[in-house]
């Protein structure tokens, strides 16, 4: 489903003496089927953002576009039931919310509230189960026995079982370890592909944002900063570091060589690999002069 | 530098039940004073359990952990605790003063410690974390890394022999954990004491003296940073992760460019660029 933000301004409390605008005349287009990294600091504007996705919140002003659902303040759809059926959002430690006896009722639990029909529940529990890499023997068991890692995949199986179109993920990976990291991005990344999904991630790192997005946002005290492909976007180091934000690794390691070496190799997105191919041939030019 | 050690652990194996499986299996090393030491391993390698250990939060069913020489029991604990300082994951969860000085004072009242040292002493903690402009702020109106910054400062507060930071930066973004980790260094600098960080965050681990890294409740490896990351395929087989200069200098090692060592940061890796560049 296409997304689109067209001069969106929320105010918390207005009129009030605690009045805060989270977000100002933000405008921005998210491609249907598009994966797009949305980053900023702590108080940027994220949080506020991603509840416009599934109208948990509505715009002070302007107007928000989820597929054919408009969302702004004259115009606010009485059943948001549908909507968030098809947006399905990942919160950030998802696994706190977890409730029911068994992994399995839990799962159940979105679904069964989106009336899907009983006999393809069943169905939607082995699939998303299967998703997100959880074994059949834990499907009968408390979610609360479940170590950390298996207890966020339960909680994320129960938001896919809707099975949304669009998949909201708030900082995913947060507490996990590495391993643990890169399996349930690789997951996400997986079931974007796989079932044509538009993901729209809320991240901290530019790795990953790097590594999955097709696109990037970046947010700076409500409003948006810059946007466009992560490899134009994570060049530009002082407008990054400006709003207190990093460039990847890779882009600060081979801004530095190219400083260093009076070269001029662009960041295309290359791995590692190719990368020290690139400094190879500069050094192996070197031994020709 | 003449080292004594500070933390031992003599093969150490700890269960939380009968039936439980062993979450630390006959772990044995030793932390010295004035050390930092990184642990390092996957969620569920025993890393935070070791923590535990060490200021009697658990204590173990086999072998024995010994603080100054002291053993760690239900009779020194208290003794113990006033030497191990420590920092969690959740800066949420270890607030009890309702302003950042109550907070700071807090450790030290139930240490009876008198009025005129605690006043002082709260003065130089939150200076060293760079906080004493916030002695009347109530906690909740910080910032996750400034919570944490406290935190630091009211265990500095009791001058503990070993500071544990316990996955204390997890819930932190970039700009915070950057905050906390050079509010640690530059407090090493003027103070004497051990640092353990238990973490997943690779430049945390380059800046330590030296790692031990946990698997399956084992002991894996106990090393130098530059010497660990060498072993990048066995990390990686264990769930760790591997920084990027260490995978790029494997590239450029496997395309023959003989660097002279594994580098652990940017310059470092430049710099032997630099050299090679010269001399052709």
């Amino acid at each position: 489903m296409d997304i689109t933000f067209k001069n969106v301004t929320y105010t918390y409390q207005p009129n009030t003496p605690f009045e805060h605008t989270a977000l100002e005349n933000m405008s921005f287009h998210v491609k249907s089927g598009s994966f797009v990294a949305i980053i900023g600091h702590t108080g940027s504007g994220k949080s506020t953002l991603l509840s416009h996705l599934n109208g948990l919140q509505v715009p002070t002003e302007g107007e928000v576009t989820i597929g054919d659902y408009r969302l702004s303040r004259e115009h606010k759809p009485s059943d948001l039931k549908e909507l968030r059926s098809k947006v399905g959002v990942v919160f950030q430690y998802p696994e706190h919310q977890l409730f029911e006896e068994t992994v399995e009722k839990d799962i159940a639990f979105g679904p069964e509230n989106f009336g899907v029909p009983e006999s393809d529940i069943k169905k939607r529990i082995e699939k998303a189960s299967r998703a997100v890499g959880l074994s059949p023997e834990l499907l009968k068991r408390s979610p609360f026995e479940l170590s950390g890692g298996q207890m966020r995949r339960v909680a994320i199986a129960g938001v896919l079982a809707v099975s949304p179109e669009v998949l909201v993920l708030d900082e995913p990976t947060a507490g996990l370890d590495p391993r643990g990291q890169k399996e349930m991005m690789d997951m996400f990344y997986q079931l974007h592909r796989e079932e044509g999904l538009t993901t729209v991630l809320v991240t901290h790192s530019m790795e990953d944002a790097l590594k999955y997005a097709d696109y990037v946002i970046i947010l700076n005290k409500g409003a948006k900063y810059m946007e466009g492909r992560p490899e134009e976007v994570f060049t530009q180091k002082e407008a990054l570091q400006k709003v207190q934000l990093d460039v990847p690794e890779i882009v600060q390691f081979l801004t530095a060589f190219n400083q260093k070496f009076h070269t001029s190799i662009p960041f295309q997105k290359q791995s590692e690999k190719e990368l020290a191919r690139s400094i190879q041939q500069v050094l192996k030019g070197d031994e020709e002069k | 530098m003449e080292n004594k050690p500070l933390i031992q652990f003599k093969n150490v194996s700890f269960r939380y039940n009968d039936k439980a499986p062993w979450v630390l299996d006959n772990v044995s090393f030793t932390i010295e004073e004035d050390e930092w030491v990184a642990i390092i391993g996957h969620n569920g390698s025993g890393k935070s359990t070791i923590a535990k250990l060490i200021n009697g939060l658990l204590f173990p069913q086999k072998g024995e952990i010994l603080i100054s020489g002291k053993k760690v029991d239900e009779e020194s604990v208290w003794e113990i605790r006033k030497e191990v300082g420590m920092v969690f994951q959740n800066p949420d969860n270890q607030f009890v003063g309702a302003t950042v000085q109550d907070d700071v004072a807090f450790g030290m009242e139930n240490r009876g410690i008198p009025r005129e040292e605690m006043i002082k002493r709260i003065d130089e903690t939150l200076k060293a974390v760079g906080m004493s402009d916030y002695r009347l702020t109530e906690p909740h109106r910080l910032s996750g890394g400034q919570k944490q910054r406290v935190a630091i400062a009211s265990v500095l507060a009791i001058s503990p022999k070993v500071l544990i930071l316990d996955e204390a930066t997890a819930m932190l973004d970039p700009n915070g954990r950057k905050e906390i980790m050079q509010t640690v260094s530059s407090i090493l600098d003027e103070r004497n004491f051990a640092l353990i960080t238990i973490t997943h965050d690779l430049e945390e681990i380059v800046q330590a003296d030296r790692v031990i890294v946990m698997n399956n409740g084992q002991v894996w490896d106990e090393a130098k940073p530059r010497d660990i990351f060498t072993k990048k395929e066995a990390l990686r087989e264990i769930g760790l992760d591997v920084p990027f200069v260490a995978i790029l200098a494997d590239e450029l090692k496997q395309y023959g460019i003989p660097l002279p060592k594994e580098p652990l940061n940017h310059g470092e890796l430049l710099e032997d660029l630099w050299t090679l560049h010269l001399r052709t």
